[in-house]
């Protein structure tokens, strides 16, 4: 078995996300796109509820548990805050399944963008695929598990980039309020996407 | 992450449709990846097996694989037309593990569908994933020719979390292989299976 480095947990063997993949994709056949899209949000948001709730005294402190790992918010991602409230997150956590998906299996079915345009249709967000639809719906739950000096956490998307560099950022509508509440330039969310996969806001409400 | 949310997801499909429905589920989309593997042709089982130990065979998609070369299967007349082979790991460990540290708990889910399982279809698993692979290495082997020969594969015994073993009586009649041989290998491998031409005539016990 594999350390655990920095409380982070051990690996998953790629099989096991390519079975899900395929699982989804089972399921999406039967339900369709908005029956799919239900189902990505209620799992995201079970799998945030199953998690144990967290309090932290200061902002440093949750960053501090954030960065080493020890915040659900960090359990499945190696995130790195690069101001206070901006976080990024360095490698998406399902490029190993999805590597192994093209290089086993071919290309990835469609229906996982399909519903990723309907899920941003409905929720506003920057899904590329079906995977930032549990990923995103899991930030959103678990923050609000998260009390940081007795106020709960609000989590915002900025922007995603998919393994492949495709990439799909907030509206111009709400972007200048997240940059503000981010703490970073329009350049600098341009130098963050490009390399990392992620960029998203904390704030405590 | 998307492993950890799978377990979520088979909680949930288990109320919504049983342990019985869950498997169904499983035994699909095991043959919907087999399938969308494809077919593979070796010349014979030497190229096979030096295949399955550089990663290159549909198999490999599980993770590490052991051709046990000393353990041949022959035919009537003597003629190997099959062999044993083995994995170390569990493909689902890491994920127990991950469910553990980061949930808190193992799933029950694995318990409930393992036991519809072993009691409606084969007494060999161990949780979800067996269901799965059990499926997709069946369905995979009559997609692979070793020297124009499509094959079979019966799995033959397995290695749970918590060291309890279950060995298939009935798949060890087919290949003429006794129980002591196998029981032996589990101390090493936590899954073990025969790969072998369809059709051959094996020797009797």
């Amino acid at each position: 078995m594999d350390s655990m480095e920095h409380g982070r947990v051990i690996d998953s063997n790629p099989f096991v996300d390519i079975a899900t993949h395929l699982f989804l994709e089972d399921l999406a056949s039967k339900v369709g796109v908005a029956g799919l899209n239900n189902y990505l949000i209620s799992l995201a948001n079970n799998l945030a509820g199953s998690m144990p709730e967290e309090e932290y005294e200061t902002w440093d402190e949750f960053l501090d548990a954030l960065k080493n790992g020890h915040s659900i918010l960090s359990s499945f991602e190696d995130v790195h805050a690069v101001t206070k409230h901006c976080v990024v997150t360095r490698r998406s956590p399902f490029e190993r399944g999805w590597r192994e998906y093209a290089k086993r299996v071919g290309a990835f079915s469609k229906v996982h963008r399909e519903v990723a345009e309907y899920y941003n249709a409905k929720a506003k967000s920057t899904a590329v695929n079906s995977l930032h639809i549990i990923l995103h719906t899991f930030r959103s739950a678990a923050s609000k598990r998260i009390q940081v000096g007795g106020k709960p956490l609000r989590y915002e998307q900025i922007g995603t980039v998919w393994v492949d560099g495709e990439r799909n950022v907030v509206g111009d509508d709400r972007l200048p309020g997240m940059m503000k509440r981010a703490g970073i330039s329009k350049t600098r969310l341009g130098m963050l996407l490009r390399n990392n996969a992620d960029v998203w806001v904390l704030t405590a409400e | 992450m998307l492993d950890v949310a799978l377990v979520s997801l088979i909680e949930d499909l288990i109320d919504k449709a049983g342990a019985d429905g869950v498997i169904e589920f499983w035994q699909r989309v095991g043959e919907n990846l087999a399938n969308r593997i494809g077919k593979e042709a070796y010349m014979g089982w030497t190229s096979f097996n030096v295949a399955v130990r550089e990663g290159r065979t549909a198999y490999s998609i599980e993770g590490d694989v052991t051709p046990l070369t000393d353990m041949a299967i022959a035919d009537v007349d003597g003629d190997v037309v099959g062999y044993i082979y083995a994995m170390k790991q569990c493909c689902y460990f890491p994920t127990a593990m991950r469910v553990r540290y980061t949930v808190g708990r193992l799933s029950g889910a694995d318990l409930a569908v393992a036991r519809e399982y072993n009691e409606n279809f084969h007494n060999i698993a161990w949780c979800n994933f067996c269901v799965f692979h059990e499926r997709f290495r069946e369905e995979v082997a009559k997609n692979i020719a070793v020297a124009g020969n499509p094959l079979e594969c019966l799995l033959l015994a397995t290695r749970g979390f918590d060291g309890e073993t279950r060995i298939s009586s009935k798949n060890l009649a087919k290949i003429n292989i006794n129980h002591e041989h196998v029981r032996a290998l589990l101390r090493n491998y936590e899954c073990v299976y025969a790969l072998l031409m369809r059709g051959a005539r094996l020797k009797e016990e």
